[in-house]
């Protein structure tokens, strides 16, 4: 047990009442000990049935599990107390637009960035939702014009914000589609995708012995990012990587649809 | 010989789907203790589970992204479940109605024992 959630689990046990299980439970699920995390949050709820940023962190830590119906709930709720809420205005957004729906996550958005406390990466989020709106509307069949004619885009509206990427590799490492931009404009895809193309290779390999069937996927956390890659038609691979925070059943569900987007492309199915 | 890594295979043991947990040697992929069900072929998951995590965490930290920690392999009839900490990984092998969230909650939570 670390000092910070020593100190936080004392306090708490010392006063009841105590808004620390905000930090606390934020911690845990940082950490991804999700049910403990889940547990602090609706004991916090109990005694601030009203505290938008306790509504917050449920919901966070329902989007972690997965369970984005009742991360949604809890959203709206602290939207109901709090309308401006900047984490639940995104929060909700980015449901939308894992569902699709990007008309109205743009509407969550742009609410947010219409509120002074708005920061560079929702106004990031709502240019990348409106730019996937407006190449949705404008598609030819299952891709973006622009997508077939250059392959860095292919992933575009599928991406959240500006902190989850997508890139298509071939077997030897190389890039044929998708981009890695770092906030400093450099695109790293080439760098990373000669690097990770080997645990692709590794996980081929140890389908032949185990007798599971064919790999579908590899998930791993790593310091500071979540990667997540699939195998694409032609020995390619699909390789997805997001911020550390983001909520793992996100970054699963943004694989299989740009595994999906990768094999219309390459021509086959997966 | 039991070891003291006993508790937290038995946990995991118990969880929906899985059929087998282990701790193993990252370096030589060699069982150190084991807890699995009749069938699963031991010796060859921890080896190539410990063969794919090195490999992850060793690709991690070339491009970057510093340690590697939860990592899962799906397949079509299962999956492994892998983490690792001092040079122990610990190994789930799961069949498709295990609940991920649940597992790598308790693997993360054993991670201490590991150390």
């Amino acid at each position: 047990m670390s000092d910070d959630v020593r100190r936080w689990s004392e306090e708490l046990a010392r006063d009841p009442g105590s808004r620390v299980f905000l930090q606390l439970g934020e911690l845990l699920r940082r950490r991804g000990d999700l049910p403990t995390a889940r547990r602090v949050a609706l004991r916090g709820l109990e005694r601030h049935a009203h505290d938008a940023e306790a509504h917050d962190l449920l919901a966070r830590v329902y989007a972690d599990l997965g369970e984005g119906e009742r991360a949604r709930d809890e959203w709206e709720m602290t939207l109901a107390i709090l309308p401006t809420h900047q984490g639940a205005l995104r929060g909700v957004a980015f449901l939308l637009f894992a569902e699709g729906r990007l008309d109205e996550a743009e509407e969550y958005l742009a609410r947010a960035v219409a509120q002074p406390q708005a920061d560079d990466a929702t106004r990031a989020a709502l240019a990348r939702v409106r730019e996937a709106a407006a190449a949705a509307r404008e598609s030819v069949g299952p891709l973006a014009a622009t997508a077939l004619t250059d392959g860095r885009y292919l992933f575009a509206d599928i991406l959240g914000d500006g902190e989850h990427t997508a890139v298509l590799l071939n077997a030897e490492g190389q890039v044929l589609a998708g981009e890695y931009v770092l906030q400093d404009g450099r695109d790293i895809a080439a760098a990373v995708a000669a690097e990770l193309c080997g645990v692709s290779e590794e996980a081929r390999r140890a389908m032949r012995h185990l007798g599971l069937g064919a790999w579908q996927a590899v998930v791993f956390e790593t310091d500071v990012a979540r990667m997540a890659m699939a195998p694409a038609p032609q020995e390619c691979v699909t390789l997805v990587a997001a911020h550390r925070e983001t909520a793992p059943g996100f970054v699963r569900r943004t694989l299989d649809r740009a595994a999906d987007r990768a094999a219309a492309w390459l021509g086959g199915g997966r | 010989m039991r070891t003291t890594f006993r508790p937290v295979l038995t946990t995991l043991t118990r969880h929906r789907g899985v059929v087998g947990s282990m701790v193993v040697g990252e370096s030589d992929g060699i069982i150190v203790e084991a807890a699995l069900h009749v069938g699963v072929a031991g010796d060859v998951v921890a080896a190539l589970a410990a063969s794919l995590y090195r490999k992850a965490r060793r690709s991690s930290s070339a491009a970057g992204f510093g340690a590697v920690g939860f990592l899962t392999l799906e397949a079509e009839h299962g999956r492994l479940c892998v983490i690792g900490r001092g040079g122990l990984v610990l190994v789930a092998v799961a069949d498709r109605s295990a609940n991920v969230g649940l597992l790598r909650a308790d693997m993360v939570g054993a991670l201490e024992a590991l150390a």
